[in-house]
């Protein structure tokens, strides 16, 4: 029974956090851009998702609004960037700081308090009859569980993630998406196409932080709130997704990379859930966190050495 | 078509190093010519393409092309009517994508870069025909990534992609320095062949004085910030790599370097 709902976990919290690794590909692989700001837009977007969703709006509404608020803050990080000359990490630092305050704002205005930030909750709770994509169409059709797994929520976080993968590779195969690729890879390149690479950077950041904020919807439906410590730990998670997806499928080329960035995500989640299921405490989970991204940032670069000497 | 007038370059500004490169420089280039530019390191040609393509700013004076005041157009506005390549194989192009994407993002300079699909499956034997101009077996690894070839079909690549669109200027900014001495002909025999047939206005920076000599329609030597020696038409006709060497060679000695 704790095997079955461990596979649960792990595949919910797998389909959940891709969504936010494919932010991650577009601006840490394809951008070359490492983006701290994800710790406060994660928030962002389960703040919004929760506190529209307790108002009666659809989901879908309510997940399209959170993309937004998270993009927009990923807009600032990208204009403090190009236009002010600061440093990629200094730039994430920011604005991640300066949306703690933001979120806390919106969560207690949100839920009736003053701008003083006080006067309501600091957690938005998803009350049992707020609209949760799974409680409405299509998925309330399907069975409530199967082999006591909530397969409701599993598929909705699913689909989510498929939209988000097929649109997100439609866009990349477009001439502004093609443009994110030589901006990371060469900015010259992009000047030299009469393009003005700040502009495709900002792109970039919106996009992943658009992302991050969907995934943020997505967490404060599977713990049924969203709370101020949410965001924290999730950079290690995008980018280790990331980096595993992409080197344990390294020579797999029938794989799109965004296919490999979703089962990094899930193996990523996979190995935490066998952390867990080994009597491992919760409270180590971070801990455990960090030191299996250092395993795949080691076993990664030991891969590419190998493969380095196999193409010689 | 290019004007330089009055230009100030300074480096290092406010520091104890700070040197003057350019005190009023003055510089001019007809239409249609093909200026080979040659002088020692730190003589300010490179800084002066820089200036032209506007990847360094001037302290003060004014660039015009073709009339047009472009002293304060950033480099990318710029680069809609200027081509350029560089000595680093890997600045023209994007590695992590293949020929035909990067081909295909060429293609589409100075329009909008929107929503529409990138790579058209029916301009790929335009671009076929392009690479095949360039002789190096490119138009068959279109599907190829481009951070897998050689720096010579790097280059290749790099000068057809330059001058895909319709551009006045072309910036060849030590083009074949990096390459083995076999691919550097091959680039400079490609380049002068598309220079020629579309009479494109070319400033071409280089070390080898023997191109300077075979090509183009005239010989500038820099020393310092200053224009040194300008050669046209019959008197470049004239010169022999032997000459410029004893130029650079007098250069060189007045300022302090014995050979």
């Amino acid at each position: 029974m704790e095997f079955i709902s461990s596979i649960e976990v792990f595949l919910e919290n797998g389909f959940m956090y891709a969504v936010m690794a494919l932010g991650y590909f577009v601006t840490y692989s394809i951008l070359d851009f490492p983006d701290l700001t994800v710790e406060g837009t994660v928030l962002t977007g389960g703040v919004v998702f929760a506190l529209m969703i307790g108002a009666g709006i659809n989901p879908w509404v309510a997940m399209l609004a959170a993309f937004i608020c998270g993009a927009l803050a990923g807009c600032v990080t990208g204009v403090l960037h190009v236009k002010l000359k600061i440093r990629p990490l200094l730039c994430g630092i920011l604005v991640s700081t300066a949306l703690i305050t933001v979120n806390l704002i919106v969560t207690v205005v949100g839920q009736g308090g003053s701008f003083t930030g006080e006067g309501a909750l600091t957690t938005v709770s998803i009350g049992r009859n707020a609209p949760t994509l799974y409680r409405i169409f299509p998925f309330n059709l399907l069975p409530a569980s199967v082999l006591n797994m909530n397969i409701r929520k599993l598929l909705a976080f699913v689909v989510v993630c498929l939209i988000v993968k097929i649109l997100l590779d439609l866009y990349l195969k477009t001439k502004n998406g093609m443009l994110l690729y030589a901006t990371g890879n060469n900015e010259q390149f992009t000047s030299m196409l009469g393009q003005n690479p700040g502009r495709s950077k900002i792109i970039g950041l919106a996009i992943g932080n658009g992302l991050a904020a969907v995934t943020g919807a997505l967490m404060a439906q599977s713990r049924g709130n969203a709370n101020q410590s949410m965001g924290i730990g999730m950079i290690v998670i995008g980018i280790a997704s990331v980096i595993i997806g992409t080197s344990v499928f390294k020579n797999v080329r029938c794989l799109k990379p965004t296919t490999k960035v979703i089962l990094g995500a899930i193996i990523y989640q996979a190995c935490l859930s066998v952390v867990t299921l080994l009597g491992v405490p919760t409270a180590y989970n971070k801990l455990i966190m960090a030191v299996l991204f250092t395993i795949a940032l080691i076993v990664s670069r030991q891969m590419e050495i190998k493969g380095r000497r196999g193409a010689e | 078509m290019i004007q330089l007038n009055n230009i100030v370059k300074r480096f290092n500004i406010a520091t104890p190093d700070e040197t003057t490169l350019f005190d009023g420089f003055n510089f001019q280039v007809e239409s249609g010519e093909f200026v080979s530019i040659i002088g020692s390191n730190g003589s300010g040609k490179t800084t002066m393409l820089n200036l032209i393509c506007g990847s360094l700013r001037q302290e003060s004076g004014e660039i015009l092309i073709d009339g047009r005041d472009i002293t304060h157009l950033p480099e990318y506005r710029r680069s809609a009517f200027i081509g350029r390549v560089f000595q680093d194989p890997k600045m023209g192009t994007c590695s992590s994508l293949t020929i035909l994407e990067n081909m295909a993002l060429a293609d589409n300079k100075n329009k909008r870069y929107g929503l529409g699909r990138c790579v058209s499956k029916k301009r790929t034997d335009y671009y076929k025909s392009l690479l095949a101009e360039c002789d190096m077996g490119l138009e068959s690894k279109l599907g190829v990534q481009v951070g897998n070839l050689s720096g010579g079909q790097r280059q290749a690549l790099a000068l057809v992609i330059a001058n895909m669109a319709d551009i006045k200027l072309l910036i060849l900014d030590e083009h074949t320095a990096a390459l083995d001495p076999k691919s550097s002909e091959k680039i400079m025999e490609i380049t002068d062949r598309f220079v020629r047939e579309r009479g494109i206005t070319t400033l071409m920076v280089t070390h080898n004085l023997r191109f300077a000599i075979e090509y183009g329609s005239r010989i500038v030597m820099m020393h310092e910030g200053k224009v040194v020696l300008d050669l046209k038409d019959q008197e470049k006709k004239n010169a022999k790599v032997d000459d410029l060497l004893k130029i650079f060679n007098s250069i060189s000695i007045e300022a302090g370097n014995s050979l």
